[in-house]
């Protein structure tokens, strides 16, 4: 079952002549985690920017080809400390703004706010005023704060960016339970190293347009190392010189090496 | 030598909230050195001491010879050269040029000196193409690119950057890193606050750990992010060059991806073929 | 004087915060902003004139001045939502009543970023009217820029119009607060008809 369908999309900004999407064509299905990467000004933020709807209707500009949406979709932005409300006294109160403005009946809100926190480990900070955050925690905050709104699409732009190791880890696993439970997720991220533990399908963006689509081996491709693309691992493996196809993690260099 | 930078006994609190207590830690001219830690832990807080933004409660931070609760910010500037946390929020002119040659111009050297200074930060992160297109019309991760070219332009003789390199792909991380390593080979010591510990293990030399307010370690990094036991109750997780490194016994335990590449290259050359 | 006497006994953050300190830095807050319109009345009329219009416009400021600090925005928008206002709307007016804040908090930024890379504040009057003339346009082109950021992330956050938002923890509205407010607006009415007749 479809969540995102995009067909032949090509999206221009305001006052640009050169389009920041390129006849991109890409479905995403309900329980499907997909990851967009490529190198920084390929499209990916872009690309999340239509998935949610608000390229070209909130941002202007121009879009050619089809977007289909079958889910309401939840964004998180790669400056998250934007999307704050400023009208929230408390972290379960930012994190209950969304909730509450979609009209829902109170004790949904409340049960909708409290699985976000424990899903993201928010609860010794739920009092805190969020003025008072650290980025990170911050970026925790607002994460919750789309997953309380319950998204049918979960669209991620660069959402580890300011996480520590915990929280980091905290939210991949996070991604792989809420893939589970039927929501669609597609993600843009640099943190390569990642996604071979966490996303199905890797979608390689070179400006504007879809270079490759894949499993996460992609990432342990020959052109995907030599695009900056690759795993740390598979890179490691290509500069040495040793014969492919190249490991793609830690774990799968160890089975190689033995 | 005095030390570019020396915290002694420094405490500091927002309000009732405590975020540093008793941290003492100096670094010497050229020095590369890592700030890591937890989400909350106190890092960002640190910069803003150094900056002269804020006053510690109790103990003195020194840059150089000064004390910085007799400096202010602006001559501060003079020695530090600091990145802030949001800093794509810090881009106050109407083009990355402009807000590149802010700094030397306010600090007063000469017109052909801010050229050149402004030169060779925008190149030195690649950031060239850019400088005519206004701060906003750039993606995040570039209007904190360009920040940091705004404090390389500087030219100081401490460096303290708040997370350089968040959503930067693998090439403009690079780029920093070798911008970072000329700075410091000039003699310009660093002390970068980051989560990306790949980056971290390119780049710095020295790891200083920071956990909930207090400095739980102060070593060289590389021995430090070999060491998955150790890092795990401070939050960390290894880099997968040094898990690499670990997993397959190389000599040395390399935690650079040139170097782990070399061993590899190395150790495989001795074994027979699979 | 009775419109002073009635500014002073409003004043001291009457309720919302307890002791005089708030209610003072009201008064001074309110004063200081009037004063340059005594000067100019005083200028313009004669002493009799000066006061009766001056004590009005002290009154207007001093009102003013004590709602932005008494209201929470956030509490305002609970409590429009509540009365059945569209959520925009409300969010509208919270945001205009925290745009001083808000925008406080950005100067601040931009001073902060602007003195670590060496610019002086501090000196004579040139430096002062440099470093205003430095942080007066990033200031006013930032705010802008946010404006569409703003857009975007509250889009982000659901609050688009044609939703009736759920009002969260709405303010206590006693039957005594309800009547106050009509017999306050009966008042206004009543005394502008005495007023116009």
């Amino acid at each position: 079952m479809r969540s995102l369908t995009l067909e032949g999309v090509s999206f221009w900004y305001p006052a640009t002549d050169s389009p920041a999407l390129r006849n991109v064509s890409l479905h995403v299905a309900r329980g499907e985690i997909v990851a967009l990467v490529g190198a920084l000004g390929a499209g990916a933020s872009t690309l999340l920017l239509v998935a949610a709807d608000l390229a070209p209707r909130v941002t202007g500009g121009r879009l050619t080809g089809s977007a289909a949406r079958h889910d309401r979709s939840g964004i998180v932005l790669p400056t998250p400390w934007t999307q704050a409300s400023g009208m929230a006294f408390s972290v379960w109160d930012e994190v209950a703004f969304g909730p509450a403005n979609l009209g829902w009946p109170t004790h949904e809100i409340a049960r909708q706010v409290d699985r976000a926190i424990e899903q993201l480990e928010l609860a010794p900070l739920a009092s805190r005023d969020p003025v008072t955050l650290s980025g990170g925690e911050l970026q925790r905050v607002i994460i919750a704060a789309i997953l309380a709104m319950d998204p049918g699409l979960v669209l991620l732009d660069e959402p580890a960016a300011e996480l520590d190791a915990d929280g980091a880890r905290t939210l991949w696993r996070l991604i792989r339970l809420l893939a589970k439970e039927g929501k669609a997720v597609l993600l843009a991220t640099s943190t390569l190293d990642a996604l071979p533990e966490v996303a199905d399908r890797v979608v390689w963006l070179e400006d504007g347009a879809i270079r490759a689509v894949g499993p996460p081996d992609l990432l342990a491709d020959v052109a995907a190392c030599d695009a900056g693309l690759g795993t740390s691992v598979a890179t490691v493996w290509r500069t040495s010189g040793l014969p492919g196809p190249y490991p793609l993690t830690v774990a799968h260099a160890l089975r190689r090496w033995r | 030598m005095i030390p570019v930078l020396r915290l002694d006994g420094v405490s500091f609190s927002y309000g009732s909230v405590p975020a540093l207590a008793d941290v003492s830690f100096a670094i010497a001219p050229g020095e590369r050195v890592a700030l890591l830690g937890r989400n909350g832990a106190g890092k960002s807080t640190v910069v803003r001491l150094i900056a002269g933004l804020q006053r510690p409660d109790e103990g003195t931070v020194w840059v150089g010879d000064w004390d910085t609760r007799d400096c202010a910010p602006e001559e501060l500037a003079r020695r530090v050269g600091s990145l802030f946390q949001h800093a794509d929020q810090q881009l106050f002119a109407s083009s990355v040029r402009d807000d590149v040659s802010f700094g030397p111009r306010a600090l007063g050297v000469g017109e052909r000196e801010v050229e050149r200074r402004t030169d060779d930060a925008l190149e030195d992160l690649d950031l060239t193409p850019h400088a005519a297109h206004h701060p906003y019309d750039l993606p995040p991760a570039l209007r904190k690119l360009a920040a940091l070219a705004g404090v390389l332009a500087l030219e100081p003789a401490l460096l303290v950057l708040d997370e350089p390199t968040i959503g930067l792909d693998r090439a403009l991380r690079a780029r920093v890193t070798r911008g970072l390593l000329e700075r410091s080979a000039a003699g310009a010591a660093l002390l970068v606050i980051t989560h990306d510990l790949t980056f971290a293990a390119e780049t710095l030399e020295r790891g200083l750990v920071l956990d909930r307010g207090t400095l739980a370690c102060d070593e060289p990094l590389a021995a430090l992010l070999g060491d998955a036991t150790r890092l795990e109750p401070l939050g960390l997780e290894p880099p997968p060059v040094a898990a690499l490194s670990a997993a397959l016994d190389l000599p040395g335990r390399p935690v650079r991806a040139a170097e782990a590449a070399r061993e590899l290259a190395r150790v495989a050359r001795g074994r027979p073929a699979p | 004087m009775l419109a002073l006497a009635l500014v002073l006994t409003l004043t001291p953050g009457a309720g919302s915060s307890p002791g005089w300190r708030p209610g003072l830095v009201v008064l001074r807050t309110a004063l200081l902003t009037a004063a340059p319109f005594w000067v100019f009345l005083l200028v313009l009329h004669d002493v009799t004139t000066t006061v009766a219009i001056g004590l009005r416009i002290t009154t207007m400021v001093a009102s003013f001045v004590w709602l932005v600090a008494a209201l929470e925005p956030a509490r305002l928008v609970e409590a429009m939502v509540a009365a059945g206002w569209s959520a925009s709307l409300a969010y509208l007016f919270g945001a205009t009543l925290s745009a001083v804040p808000v925008l406080k908090a950005r100067a601040q930024r931009i001073v902060e970023a602007q003195r670590a890379r060496g610019l002086s504040a501090r000196g004579g009057i040139a430096a002062r009217l440099r470093a205003l003339r430095a942080l007066a346009l990033p200031l006013v082109l930032s705010a802008l820029h946010e404006v569409d950021e703003r857009a975007l992330a509250l889009e982000t956050r659901g609050l688009v119009p044609g939703i009736r938002r759920t009002p969260l923890a709405p303010p206590p509205d006693t039957p005594v607060e309800r009547a106050a407010r009509w017999a306050l607006l009966l008042a206004c009415l009543f005394a502008l008809f005495r007023r116009v007749m």
